[in-house]
């Protein structure tokens, strides 16, 4: 309770215990989006980043070098925006505490404070608003609050305290909050880690503290291993994966009183990745470890094994390489592109990308997978095309960490600003800057139009929906909504300036659109303006019944 | 002396008027449909298809069809004909580094004058297809008429080849590339909606595409501009726009090209099976002559950024 320094091991029990209070309210900040479209996922991205850091950190007594493992675990497995500003916060907190091996209040402080202005350089355009000014203004107003006698847990009450009214005023910073009647739900997402980090100082431990290691699946779990990827001259780099059922004994042999706790304690001597639960006398245990013997010596102390698995995690990792590797021809340029839809995915690939991301229903790809990527392409120059806000920061991200000068991010903030980018590549010229020019003009020409069911009630941009309606979207404005999708757009189209100047439209189909549509949509678009052209091509894209792009 | 026979093959795809009017030999080449048929393919809607039904079924079936060009006996056939009644022949091929006709043409030439030494017959590979070739095989037959030599018109046309030009889009890439009638055919291409790839031969005769426009205004804004800084006199030409299955376009580039260069003629032809399999339902293009195509085609691809450029 009177906590006065922290050092590694108590800062990872404190953030575990910060990811699984803002677990618990995941799915609270995703439904946090200004529009009303299922496509919110600021809490998952932001649990995901930081699991992510977790799960890379090994455990350490100093703080330094666990947070430098923390953070650059956070930065690679960065998540949509507010993952990348949390990955950015994190990394700012390291660099203050590089040297530092336990940190005082005032240590604390000043990295809080060196975190959000790492946070604030790390935004082209930083906005007001955000996650970056409840970062700001929390550590900032604590300034007078604080005194030799504060301790760590007051000092996180107060920053918690300043950080609520911060996000509390964010609606008078940011319009587009106000009008949909939202507060920032990365800011929010910020306070709940930060609150669970004091929740552990009271001792208050919250369940689901550990992370999921189910983004780290053992492939060859079949028992197909690929022997020619391991010989005695492999370094090996990627340990074991150990999971096991232990069945705690009651013979006077073993120790008798087991707590999870600090089983869970001695297991992270030797390995991270830790999941362990009790149900009554069985434990369940999954653990990265380069030290197999130990886990299960340790293990051995309290109980027999019912069942037990352990792989070696390099074989996997180096298929997974392989297979990439295998793959990429040498290009003059590489595209690398953000979809999701069986479709969408096979136009671009069709249209001559060379690695198409499945973005997954809300487009959360991480840094790290950028990353991954660009290590499989052999080419002169790539090109990223994230077709999202959401993914812009985590590509730029993933180009910084890979540390490439010939990587461009075109910000294409929708999957139809991708395809129109590609479609005007010239992909049989050798002039690179050409080719990266006409897929920024391609980009660039296109008005982006989409078309989802509305998941709660609002009101913006002067237009009303209720929950089950179908609304469209024209890039950021809220165009129309209706009962019936057909009539919504009609409706949408006509409130769009300029468009009986418009040519063509390409309609991608999402999944849950039948074939027939294409003939609905071709008459509606033509009753806006005869001389259109118009286009159909199955996305099968999750979440956007239709979207369009007219140029 | 210059009444030899100009004869052409098929990919020429001159119609019957152009024959008669040009006094024109076509050698019919084949294709093949997709349940296996065999038809002669001539520039004539005369096996059963017309215009739609063929790019209807080509369309349902990109893969299905496959032409071959006329056997070196057909074409010692075609030759023997004309050489029985004392005609020298100069005979125009479709671009050699596309199909085999340059050399069948030149095999038959060997066997018909080993069966009539006294006569002459020079083959030619055109370097082009379709409608720079025929527009090429035009020129010849003009330049005939105006009294020049088998050699004097051969001898034009192999250094006047590389002035015939193409400006144009070809909407679906897909037919070209699998044919491998495109250079870096190997790219691949997927739809491409609204956007108009600009076509212009390279310097062997393939086709390449110069630069790309979105939609059918930009495009034909950009097809002017690539016309008016690459034609030489104009007013002198006869100008060929052929098309697939794009004819309200055609004409309006038609009415277009009118307006701006005055030409003596614009003919908009179609384009039969012997090219339409190869190049798919996406072709309008004008053909031209004008100033030579440089050699990497780097003047061309300039003029045509510089028109994407301009607003």
């Amino acid at each position: 309770m009177n906590t006065r320094r922290v050092n590694g091991q108590l800062f990872e029990k404190m953030l575990r215990n910060g990811l699984a209070n803002l677990k618990q309210h995941r799915e609270e900040i995703n439904a946090l989006n200004v529009f009303p479209v299922a496509d919110g996922d600021t809490g998952t991205n932001m649990c995901l980043t930081l699991e992510k850091g977790l799960r890379f950190a090994q455990s350490s007594q100093e703080l330094y070098p666990y947070l430098k493992m923390l953070s650059e675990g956070m930065l690679f497995g960065a998540r949509g925006n507010s993952g990348v500003i949390l990955s950015q916060l994190f990394s700012g907190f390291y660099q203050e505490l590089s040297r530092c091996a336990a940190a005082n209040v005032a240590d604390l402080r000043n990295a809080f404070i060196r975190a959000y202005r790492v946070a604030y350089r790390a935004v082209v355009c930083p906005v007001e608003g955000t996650i970056l000014t409840v970062a700001r203004e929390g550590i900032e107003r604590t300034r007078s609050q604080i005194d030799r006698r504060t301790t760590v847990e007051a000092l996180l009450s107060i920053y918690i305290a300043e950080m609520k009214k911060s996000l509390a005023a964010t609606p008078d910073l940011l319009p587009v909050l106000k009008e949909s009647g939202v507060i920032d739900s990365g800011g929010a997402g910020y306070i709940y880690i930060v609150e669970g980090m004091l929740k552990q100082l009271y001792g208050e431990e919250l369940t689901d503290a550990i992370p999921v290691p189910a983004a780290e699946p053992v492939e060859s779990a079949d028992g197909s291993v690929s022997l020619e990827l391991f010989n005695e001259n492999t370094v090996f780099e990627h340990g074991y994966c150990m999971e096991f059922l232990l069945q705690l004994m009651k013979d006077p042999q073993y120790t008798q009183r087991f707590r999870l706790d600090t089983f869970i304690e001695d297991l992270q001597l030797y390995g991270n990745s830790i999941v362990a639960t009790q149900a009554d006398r069985r434990v369940k245990v999954h653990i990265h470890t380069f030290k197999p013997a130990k886990v299960i010596k340790a293990a051995q102390e309290y109980g027999e094994f019912l069942t037990f698995k352990l792989e070696n995690m390099h074989i996997q990792h180096a298929e997974r390489e392989q297979k990439l590797l295998e793959k990429k021809p040498h290009r003059l340029l590489s595209v690398v592109a953000v979809t999701n839809g069986e479709g969408m995915i096979k136009t671009f690939e069709e249209l001559g990308c060379d690695v198409v991301l499945d973005g997954g229903p809300t487009m959360n790809t991480a840094s790290e997978e950028f990353v991954t990527a660009f290590k499989a392409i052999d080419a002169d120059a790539i090109v990223v095309l994230p077709n999202n806000k959401n993914v812009v920061r985590a590509a730029e991200q993933a180009v910084a960490l890979a540390n490439l000068a010939n990587v461009t991010v075109l910000p294409t903030a929708s999957m139809a600003e991708g395809y129109c980018a590609l479609t005007m590549d010239m992909r049989d010229s050798e002039d690179i800057p050409l080719r990266i020019r006409q897929m920024r003009e391609g980009a660039q020409s296109i008005r982006s139009v989409s078309v989802a069911t509305a998941t709660r009630n609002i009101t913006r941009d002067g237009i009303s929906c209720v929950a089950g309606q179908s609304i469209v979207l024209e890039n950021d404005t809220l165009r129309a909504a209706d009962d019936d999708p057909f009539e919504a757009l009609a409706a949408a189209l006509h409130a769009i300036e300029g468009l009986d100047e418009r040519e063509c439209c390409v309609v991608f189909l999402g999944e849950d659109a039948p074939n027939a549509d294409e003939d609905r949509l071709t008459a509606l678009l033509e009753d806006v303006n005869p001389m259109i052209e118009v286009t159909c091509i199955r996305g099968d894209q999750h979440i956007y019944r239709w979207l369009l792009g007219i140029f | 002396m210059n009444n030899f026979t100009i004869m052409a093959d098929t990919t020429c795809d001159l119609g019957e008027n152009y024959q008669q009017e040009y006094g024109i030999k076509v050698i019919p080449g084949h294709f093949v449909g997709p349940d296996e048929t065999e038809y002669i393919s001539r520039p004539a809607w005369d096996v059963g298809f017309t215009r739609e039904s063929f790019y209807a079924a080509l369309k349902k079936n990109p893969t299905g069809f496959k032409t071959s060009p006329p056997s070196v006996g057909e074409l010692f056939d075609a030759f023997s004909k004309e050489a029985e009644q004392g005609n020298d022949i100069l005979a125009i091929s479709i671009s050699g580094g596309m199909s085999g006709t340059q050399n069948f043409m030149r095999e038959a030439r060997e066997m018909t004058l080993n069966k009539y030494p006294e006569r002459k017959i020079v083959c030619i590979d055109s370097l082009r297809f379709g409608p720079g070739f025929g527009l090429m095989v035009v020129y010849a037959a003009m330049h005939r008429a105006a009294g020049e030599s088998i050699d004097q018109v051969a001898a034009w046309l192999e250094e006047n080849k590389n002035r015939f030009h193409q400006a144009g889009w070809l909407d679906d890439l897909s037919f070209v590339a699998r044919q491998g009638r495109l250079t870096h055919a190997k790219a691949f291409f997927g739809t491409l909606a609204g956007v108009k790839p600009i076509g212009e031969f390279d310097y062997n005769g393939m086709t390449t595409v110069l630069g790309k426009a979105k939609g059918a205004k930009k495009a034909y804004e950009i097809l002017l501009g690539y016309i008016e800084k690459t034609i030489e006199n104009p007013e002198e030409q006869i100008i060929f726009i052929a098309h697939t299955d794009r004819l309200k376009q055609a004409e309006l580039y038609k009415e277009m090209i009118e307006q701006k260069f005055h030409p003596k003629a614009v003919c908009i032809n179609g384009v039969h099976p012997a090219c339409g399999v190869n190049v798919g339902p996406g072709l309008m293009a004008a053909y031209y002559v004008g100033k030579p195509i440089s050699k990497d085609l780097s003047e061309e691809r300039a003029i045509i950024e510089s028109l994407s450029k301009a607003d």
